[in-house]
């Protein structure tokens, strides 16, 4: 039997996460509650699972530490310490309707791509808005108001919302804006400039620098065209062939590039220390 | 300001709205489904869960606060889950007018004898025990009881 690809099993990973939160609040309904949350607080079978930057913010205005919370955003900040920012790429509901949005983008509006790459760049923006947001936080709020710009959760509250109370959430107006203007952009805007919940987790990725990276190897890349393959696949315009050698912010680990690489020169791969190939890459 | 009770265990409202993290776990744990997130367009309450009991009255089944991951909602007994104090009107009631003998709010108080005592046998008197459930104000037929939320009762 062939081996499912990479992006096969990340897709039936968002899928399956998208179509849970959809399920869940209509088993609760049905009182089944061995799921119970969303993205902002789970509880799966027992095992607390937080969002950081809610835990931060609670904790930040109440000088206190709770068990589960802390746990449960250590499991999230660990994993993004281990594996980079795999919850944006395979687990966020909104990062699919995004991608989506993009490739119906590419695939319908006329005119090149424009590839952009703007290494960097999208994460200074993004420390900006995150300082403006905390700092407007924890002067004007006693809410951990900055939850109410997390998308996923939106996502799973729309649901929550409406299987609970039969109640139509006009948030999803909120995120059928945001992706139709990501669709004129042709860029990911939310997910590279704005969304501050992922800032923390890029913080835990930058702090472990053996993680999970794509890294690139030059004597085995056999395409010389301007616009190569793997950037064009990259859903976020990087230029995958650079990830190895600079401290990416950006890169969430898709694993899109490495799957388009496989069958020209696998010349990207996904590996966990990028020593070996920073030498052969600046060699 | 709308007059909605917080679940049972809920910190004073400001330690509350810097508490709750907007998970809505506790009204999917709810299963007499009292508990509804707060929709609109206030971000700083709009997720946030209430009980209005003219629809469905808490009662005291404490599974919330059980739950509740950031101790938004204390895990208290229900005896001290001030959620707030209901007030019986005395010249609308049945029972106190002399119509009938009415004991509809007494008969389903979850702390019967605690929180509702009948006066000379006969006459329902909420005393100081009341956790403001707000189950009399559902069952009443007259609507002689409000329940008033702990943040208001000054």
């Amino acid at each position: 039997m062939k081996k499912p690809s990479i992006k096969t099993c990340r897709r039936a990973l968002q899928i399956g996460v998208a179509v849970a939160f959809i399920v869940i609040p209509l088993l609760n309904h049905y009182r089944i509650s061995y799921f119970t949350g969303n993205f902002l607080s789970f509880y799966a079978a027992g095992l607390p699972l937080a969002d950081p930057l809610a835990v931060l913010q609670i904790t930040l205005k109440n000088y206190y530490i709770n068990v589960d919370l802390l746990i449960g955003a250590g499991i999230a900040l660990g994993l993004a310490a281990a594996l980079g920012t795999v919850f944006c790429s395979w687990v966020c509901p909104f990062g699919l309707l995004s991608e989506w949005s993009q490739s119906l983008s590419r695939r319908l509006l006329p005119g090149a791509d424009k590839g952009m790459s703007v290494r960097g760049r999208g994460f200074r923006i993004k420390i900006i808005l995150f300082a403006l947001g905390l700092a407007g936080f924890l002067l004007f709020s006693t809410t951990p108001v900055l939850n109410q710009l997390s998308l996923p959760a939106w996502y799973s509250r729309i649901f929550q919302f409406y299987f609970e109370q039969w109640h139509i959430s006009l948030a999803i107006l909120f995120l059928l804006a945001i992706l139709s203007v990501e669709f004129l952009a042709r860029q990911r805007l939310w997910c590279r400039y704005v969304c501050p919940q992922s800032f923390l987790i890029i913080a835990a990725k930058l702090i472990n620098p053996s993680r999970l990276k794509v890294g690139f190897q030059q004597d085995k890349c056999l395409s010389n065209k301007p616009m190569r393959p793997c950037q064009k696949v990259c859903s976020l315009s990087l230029d995958p062939k650079t990830l190895g050698e600079t401290v990416d912010t950006e890169c969430t680990n898709c694993g899109d590039c490495v799957v388009v690489c496989k069958k020209i020169g696998q010349a990207l791969v996904f590996q966990f220390s990028s020593s070996k190939v920073k030498a052969k890459g600046s060699g | 300001m709308s007059k909605f009770l917080r679940p049972p265990g809920a910190r004073p409202e400001k330690e509350f709205l810097a508490r709750c993290l907007q998970c809505g776990q506790c009204a999917q744990v709810c299963i007499f489904d009292c508990i509804r997130m707060r929709t609109g367009f206030d971000p700083f309450v709009s997720g946030t869960p209430e009980i209005s009991p003219r629809n469905a009255p808490c009662e005291l089944c404490m599974r919330c606060s059980a739950i509740c991951p950031s101790d938004a909602l204390e895990d208290v007994p229900r005896e001290e889950s001030k959620m707030g104090y209901a007030k019986l009107d005395r010249d609308k009631c049945y029972t106190w007018k002399g119509f009938i003998i009415c004991r509809s709010c007494y008969e389903r108080c979850p702390l019967k004898s605690t929180a509702m005592v009948l006066e000379k046998g006969i006459y329902p008197a909420i005393t100081d025990g009341c956790v403001g459930c707000g189950v009399c104000e559902h069952v009443c037929p007259e609507k002689a009881i409000i329940t008033v939320p702990t943040r208001f009762v000054t």
